[in-house]
């Protein structure tokens, strides 16, 4: 029982603490603790129990138990554990000591939760806006149960500009984004830079809040939010659809059917494959290595055409919903996939020869965007990043779900903790998720691939689901509710934890690594960006407001 | 001295030859390296289109200097069609009389100060970060091609073009080892001469969004691009008349036509190493140019002692 064990370890060192406890299955714990405590128990389970740090959930949970909840997430990975640490805060005085001196990578975590639902971190060391636009007013939060999610407040000032921090001595600034050649999606780095070495950098993004979270638990329904959740991001869309249904699933203890399971694995793997394929794409392209570029994107291509074949789409694929999926892979499809992966085989081996062998690619990224082990243990980096650095963390072993438990297959690890080491990694799992599929179209049973579900799921439940994305760990927090929709969801896709670690990759490097360590993390911005829009957009000689650019595209609508 | 009427027709039709056939060559490098990628490519006369295509854009001012920005796509455009002024192209080398290597040296050293000026120009962090890049590069780069001509000039013991240019770098005494160094040298630097990858550093999209020339649009950046394909034109050229300038027919035609096939080699052994190669640092293109001139001082060396 790992999940005992946790509980035990953590019993005996806080006794008396604890207010209330779920195990509801052996590899899931959630413990209720006193919140003065809370500090002390994260050190304990972060640094002596050496669990590592997942997310932390804020929650307002004033119509039912008439306080606000915070979650700390934690993974036990050695133990196949997901653990919950939560606190119940007065619905009057939301205030909760700050953890992020002693698990650096909650920054993000704790900031949002004051900026989304005004939940306080006593003594944060950098409690600076994080999510919210610049001109939003001090005390409205809107992932609050209370505010309707289009709401804008009357005295939202769009002119208001983010207040940086002071630069460095003997540095200039160099403004990187939010439109940078490299950078695909608008984000902010203001990096101080001395000669051609980056002394530094101050991150402002969030710039395309999109309110998903917010529609998810006040608009749409159960099955309707696997739709919007692979609309997250762009490339690892799928991800997140199986991650939200699958915590969906696990609070309501409703098991889907085993084809299913295998339908998700094939389609979770396919959708690794088109990412890894796309990303040593791009990344050659950002070292300026077209030929490589363009040599991925059409090995890449035939993976797209089997996906539309499969499921409709080249890359929403629409596959979840709960208990089961919507496509079938029959005997045809089946044959036709096992022939795309035998020439991807092939194809792959040559790109994987001839990149291993070229030096011109090792002179520019080796020992370039260093992640060391503790920095990879303090920021909570995960995925292709922890596993160049020679920690081997994969939530397909670690924590399995869909049809992992069934299949074999390696944990790829390398050991540079820098850029080569996680290219490497990524071409070599493209390997892996071959022999994966492969395994799954042998042994998926013959059994229906969805569930009938007549009844209401049960309210109050929480699920928790880990799934190995491309770029790392997505880790998904549901709490069920009324009106057939969840009472709270929380993505945390893994850029959310990567990019806390950019700052410490990039610093005392040339500029010129600066695209690649940032590119090398496989960042997706739109995964990371979770809030309400407010768009800016100047003109040659006028700046438009969101409302007045909203007119000017009902007008010509009309 | 004067100027012929002579040098003046051979100097323009280099000049015009220039401008007619750089594009054509950029084509083809922009071809095969499309075949190289598995794509299909560009039409072969598609940089002809896009120039024309830019020059009948609108020519807006933009940058912290607008007219230095003007005045710098033009030097860019001007000093590459100089270099071809003064160089063989098929023919004999025109203004023999009024021009010596120096005078070359200058020209060739211009381009670059021609970017430097567009950078300052534009007066953006990306661009004075690669106007910092260009001139790191052009202080170890440049002098390698001033070593290529000397060697030559030491060899003749004249500074006359037409002396110096038809491989004149061999005629030593003995074994023509400066002169092969120089060869491999060059040869090794000429991707960098034209600005290719894995050299172009200074302008670098996706690190530095091109740097000096990101102000440009239009008209001027239709020079900038230009000066570049000439660049490429007239440094094979240049290449040819220094290091390989035989097969000469004496027929005017015919010598062109020799002189476009060896520019072709030339040109595909560009696209090539662009194509497998990714960008190099500006620190690595430093180091990699530094040991270049370090064998260039050696060769000049041998030059002086005869061989």
């Amino acid at each position: 029982m790992a999940a005992r064990d946790v509980l035990n370890s953590i019993k005996k060192r806080f006794d008396g603490v604890i207010q209330r406890v779920d195990v509801p299955a052996d590899n899931r714990l959630y413990i209720y603790v006193q919140p003065e405590m809370i500090k002390e128990i994260c050190r304990f389970v972060f640094r002596d129990l050496d669990a590592r740090y997942v997310i932390s959930i804020g929650m307002d949970d004033r119509q039912h138990s008439d306080s606000f909840i915070v979650a700390h997430d934690f993974s036990f990975d050695r133990l196949n554990v997901l653990a919950s640490i939560m606190v119940n805060l007065p619905a009057s005085q939301p205030r909760i000591d700050c953890i992020s001196d002693v698990v650096p990578g909650a920054n993000w975590a704790e900031r949002e939760m004051h900026d989304l639902l005004g939940i306080e971190p006593v003594g944060c060391p950098n409690p600076k806006r994080l999510v919210l636009p610049d001109g939003w007013p001090e005390g409205v939060h809107p992932l609050r149960k209370d505010v309707p999610w289009n709401y804008v407040p009357p005295d939202y000032d769009e002119t208001k500009e983010y207040d940086f921090g002071a630069v460095p001595e003997g540095c200039v600034v160099v403004p990187f984004g939010p439109f940078h050649p490299t950078l695909d999606e608008p984000a902010h780095f203001r990096l101080f830079v001395e000669g051609e070495i980056v002394r530094g950098c101050e991150y402002r993004g969030f710039m395309v809040h999109r309110g998903i979270e917010k529609l998810a638990d006040s608009v749409l329904t159960y099955n309707e939010i696997p739709m919007l959740a692979e609309r997250i991001c762009g490339i690892c869309g799928c991800v997140h659809s199986v991650a939200y249904i699958q915590a969906v699933e696990q609070a309501a203890a409703i098991q889907p059917t085993p084809r299913a399971e295998f339908i998700r694995t094939i389609m979770l793997e396919i959708e690794r494959l088109h990412s890894h394929t796309l990303w040593t794409g791009l990344a050659s392209h950002i070292l300026g290595f077209d030929t490589l570029f363009m040599q991925s994107f059409r090995i890449r291509e035939p993976i797209m055409w089997i996906a539309e074949k499969i499921t409709g789409n080249r890359k929403t694929y629409a596959l979840c919903v709960v208990g089961g999926v919507r496509w079938d892979i029959n005997a045809e499809l089946k044959k036709e996939l096992q022939g795309v992966l035998d020439t991807l085989e092939k194809e792959w081996t040559q790109v994987v020869k001839a990149v291993k062998g070229d030096r011109n690619l090792q002179a520019r990224t080796r020992g370039v965007g260093i992640a060391d082990k503790k920095l990879v243990k303090d920021m909570g980096l995960i995925g292709p990043i922890a596993r160049a650095s020679s920690i081997p963390i994969d939530c397909r072993r670690d924590l399995p779900y869909a049809a992992y438990g069934h299949v074999d297959f390696d944990v790829i690890v390398e050991d540079g903790c820098d850029v080569w080491s996680r290219l490497l990694v990524r071409v070599r799992e493209v390997f892996e998720s071959i022999r994966i599929i492969r395994q799954c179209l042998e042994k998926m049973p013959e059994t229906p691939i969805q569930l009938t579900i007549k009844d209401d799921l049960p309210p109050g439940r929480i699920g928790l689901s880990s799934i190995e994305a491309p770029r790392g760990e997505s880790h998904h927090f549901v709490v069920t509710g009324e009106d057939n929709r969840p009472r709270r969801w929380r993505v945390r896709a893994p850029t959310y934890q990567n990019l806390q670690g950019i700052p410490a990759m990039i610093r005392d490097q040339q500029l010129a690594d600066m695209t690649i360590s940032l590119g090398s993390i496989d960042p997706c911005f739109s995964c990371t960006d979770r809030m309400e829009v407010v768009d800016i957009r100047s003109g040659e000689k006028q700046v438009y407001t969101q409302e007045e650019l909203l007119r000017l595209v009902r007008q010509r609508n009309d | 001295m004067q100027l012929t009427l002579d040098a003046l027709v051979l100097g323009s039709v280099n000049v015009v030859l220039a401008l007619v056939l750089a594009p054509l060559f950029e084509g083809i490098l922009r071809k095969v390296t499309a075949r190289i990628q598995s794509r299909q490519g560009p039409p072969l006369l598609q940089p002809y289109f896009d120039l024309f295509k830019l020059l009948g854009k609108e020519d807006i001012e933009s940058g912290q200097s607008p007219v230095m920005q003007r005045f710098a796509a033009y030097l860019s455009l001007a000093t590459a069609l100089f270099v071809a002024v003064l160089i063989p192209m098929g023919g004999q080398t025109p203004f023999n009389a009024n021009s010596d290597v120096i005078l070359l040296i200058y020209f060739l050293t211009l381009s670059g100060i021609a970017t430097l000026l567009a950078g300052l120009a534009a007066g953006s962090t990306y661009s004075l970060v690669g106007v910092s890049r260009e001139m790191m590069a052009m202080l170890t780069l440049e002098p390698l091609l001033a070593v290529a001509i000397v060697v030559g000039a030491v060899h003749t013991g004249t500074l006359r073009l037409d002396g110096v240019l038809n491989g004149s770098v061999y005629s030593a005494e003995s074994f023509p080892l400066a002169g092969l160094m120089m060869l491999g040298i060059v040869l090794f630097a000429l991707q960098a001469f034209v600005g290719r990858m894995p050299f172009d550093t200074s302008e670098a999209e996706t690190e530095i969004m091109e740097g000096p020339v990101m102000e440009y649009s239009g008209p001027k950046l239709a020079l900038f691009k230009y000066a570049r394909m000439v660049k490429l034109f007239v440094y094979c050229t240049l290449f040819v008349a220094l290091f390989i300038p035989w097969g000469q027919t004496g027929f005017y035609p015919l010598d062109v036509i020799v002189l476009l096939v060896k520019v072709s080699v030339l040109v595909l052994l560009v696209t090539l190493v662009a194509a497998t190669h990714a960008r190099y640092r500006i620190d690595q293109v430093i180091r990699y140019y530094a040991g270049l001139f370090g064998l260039a001082l050696l060769a000049l060396v041998f030059a002086v002692s005869g061989w």
